[in-house]
């Protein structure tokens, strides 16, 4: 079990790793200069010059690289001159991931500040999916070829069929606009008002998973409700409801974990989309604005913070199999 | 595979029906589309104006939808971005399926085999590709790039979404190599490229089918997210994200300009979705 747990830990890591080497390696050898975009179009070549000398630019790609690589994560107490010192201590770790070079403040400063109302909203959206799909899954299962059943697949595929940029300006138009149940969009100044904001967020975020896991435990659903120990325990007399949901959903879980942890890389990428639409402070607004400004080191904290998630998740979901199913360890 | 039952199977599905209908109706859109409404996209018809309402001009015999904020006629544009998204949907996806047929078949074939270590190091690329934020890639070379062509779009869309099917085909290349007629092949001293091209591949041709038709309704998505973000086609190539982008401004005072590429992004990727369920279930019957 330790040797299986090392070794994913491992991997975990290598992937992070490629992941951050292949986007700086993508990064650079770009044609554009950022050192002109800071400037701007109007600037003198012996400005430009300075600014790319500024930030480092004028060293080779192999020492950006070995220096942004070393200045990672290291250890040890803070330098003594901490006035532009832009690491993220934990203890004795150190994170540093330099300095965003148009808004000049540290990077891990931008993305703590970022990461809150990305992390509200995705929680809201996990917690949508996860109930609605739950919920409706069971339903359409435990009421098979019904017009309830039929009616549940129908709106599934309408979820599924639908960018979540169309969700999110149809959801907008009717529950902001036309009824002001909810604000347009913004994050809002105190937690009553941020909660409040982050529900359209939420559901836009949370409607294609919802509608795809429906999908998913209704299927799974459907497969156990006909196994031996189902027919076993309704033959006990067990209530159907007990049948149903200490029998069959709990079997019908695993899946659904799995799905779920695979699919954060989807979560990542629709969140992009949704804090554009609602104008959201988070990681997601983040990441769209360094592209437009060609801001590499935030792209590069953007790109290592999604990754680590998506590569968390499903580092989290092997070690619950691991731990659910002594096959896997062997393997 | 495919014969006579899974033809029968695909008809007797309404949903599969309805799927090739709207795609049927899509193709036909974005071949004739064009013709049909006989303006140039990109051309501006200044006898067009605004009524005394700041409205634009709606519907006429010379503008069967109307014309959009800069007085393009709104069909033409719209026949255009059927064409942009079913071009970029199609070259995308026979890439990336391309791709995972041939990633995922040789992973499949070395896995337990001297050869191993291939299927190894292909599928810790796979886990790479798979943990990296597409999306943010796409924008950022469409971003650096400055001028973003169609093969920009289609390169990156094409070589960022292949590892799934290369996962899927995989483990479906493992199933069909245990069986007896592979080794029997192996035994008559067939080639290893032979046996994988003519053997394997016929086999997991089912699921490469319905991933591949998943696939174009995904990539009909990721166009037009890419549009509407700005970071797809330039202006003033019309494409349905960023007519969707563009009109959302004007939405109150007119809301077919959103509403109009909303409806159509919105048909296709569902028929797309519709067929490949039907083809899904017609070739691997779930008995009950």
């Amino acid at each position: 079990m330790i040797g299986y747990l090392l070794r994913r830990v491992g991997w975990s890591l290598f992937t992070i790793w490629a992941v951050v080497t292949l986007t700086f390696v993508i990064y650079n050898v770009l044609p554009e200069d950022p050192a002109r975009v800071i400037a701007g179009p109007q600037a003198r070549p012996a400005d430009v010059a300075r600014i790319r000398t500024q930030l480092g630019l004028d060293q080779p790609i192999g020492v950006r690289y070995v220096r942004y690589m070393s200045g990672l994560v290291s250890f040890g107490p803070p330098p003594a001159d901490a006035k532009d010192d832009s690491a993220w201590a934990l203890g004795p770790v150190r994170i540093d991931l330099g300095v965003s070079y148009l808004k000049r403040k540290p990077v891990v400063e931008l993305l703590g500040r970022a990461l809150p109302p990305t992390l509200l909203v995705g929680v809201l959206a996990l917690f949508v999916q996860i109930a609605v799909g739950a919920f409706g899954g069971v339903l359409a299962a435990m009421r098979r070829h019904s017009v309830l059943d039929w009616g549940t697949v129908a709106l599934t595929l309408v979820g599924i069929s639908a960018p979540t940029f169309l969700t999110g300006l149809l959801l907008q138009h009717l529950l902001a606009r036309q009824l002001v149940w909810f604000p347009l969009d913004g994050y809002g100044q105190t937690s009553a008002e941020r909660l409040h904001s982050a529900v359209l967020p939420a559901l836009t975020l949370g409607l294609f998973g919802a509608a795809y896991y429906t999908r998913l435990v209704r299927d799974e659903m459907i497969g156990l409700l006909k196994q031996d120990y189902i027919r076993t325990a309704r033959a006990k007399g067990q209530r159907e409801w007990v049948v149903v949901y200490k029998h069959a959903l709990r079997n019908a879980l695993m899946p659904l974990v799995t799905v779920v942890g695979l699919s954060m890389g989807g979560l990542v990428g629709g969140a992009i989309v949704t804090e554009k639409i609602f104008r959201w402070p988070g990681i997601g607004s983040l990441s769209v604005d360094a592209i437009v400004e060609r801001d590499g080191p935030v792209i590069m904290g953007v790109v290592l913070l999604f990754s680590t998630v998506v590569v968390l998740a499903n580092l989290l979901v092997d070690l619950s199999y691991a731990v659910l199913d002594p096959r896997v360890r062997r393997s | 595979m495919w014969d006579d039952r899974a033809t029968r199977r695909f008809f007797a599905n309404k949903g599969a029906s309805v799927g090739l209908v709207l795609v049927a109706l899509l193709l036909l859109f974005a071949i004739l589309g064009p013709l049909l409404s006989g303006h140039h996209p990109d051309h501006s018809d200044f006898e067009q104006g605004r009524d005394a309402l700041g409205q634009l001009a709606g519907s006429s015999a010379r503008h069967w939808l109307g014309v959009d904020h800069l007085m393009r006629d709104l069909l033409s544009r719209l026949a255009h971005g059927a064409r942009v998204s079913l071009l970029v949907a199609f070259v995308a996806t026979t890439i990336s399926i391309g791709m995972g047929a041939i990633v995922g078949l040789i992973a499949g074939y070395a896995e337990g085999t001297r050869a191993r270590s291939l299927d190894n190091a292909l599928m810790r690329l796979v886990d790479v590709g798979l943990s990296f934020p597409y999306l943010l890639l796409v924008m950022a070379i469409g971003a650096a790039v400055g001028e973003t062509t169609i093969l920009t779009i289609l390169l990156v869309l094409g070589l960022t979404s292949w590892f799934g099917t290369a996962r899927v085909i995989r483990s479906k290349t493992i199933q069909v190599r245990s069986l007896d007629f592979i080794a029997a092949s192996r035994a008559l001293g067939q080639s290893t490229p032979l046996i994988i091209l003519r053997h394997i591949l016929p086999n997991v041709a089912g699921p490469l089918i319905v991933i591949a038709s998943a696939s174009v309704a995904q990539m009909i998505i990721a166009e037009s997210v890419l549009s509407y973000l700005q970071v797809g086609l330039p202006p003033p190539t019309a494409t349905w994200g960023r007519m969707l982008q563009e009109g959302q401004r004007m939405y109150t005072a007119t809301p077919r300009l959103v509403v109009a590429p909303g409806v159509l992004i919105f048909l296709s990727v569902l028929g797309f979705n519709l067929v490949g369920e039907g083809l899904r279930d017609a070739l691997d019957p779930h008995e009950d």
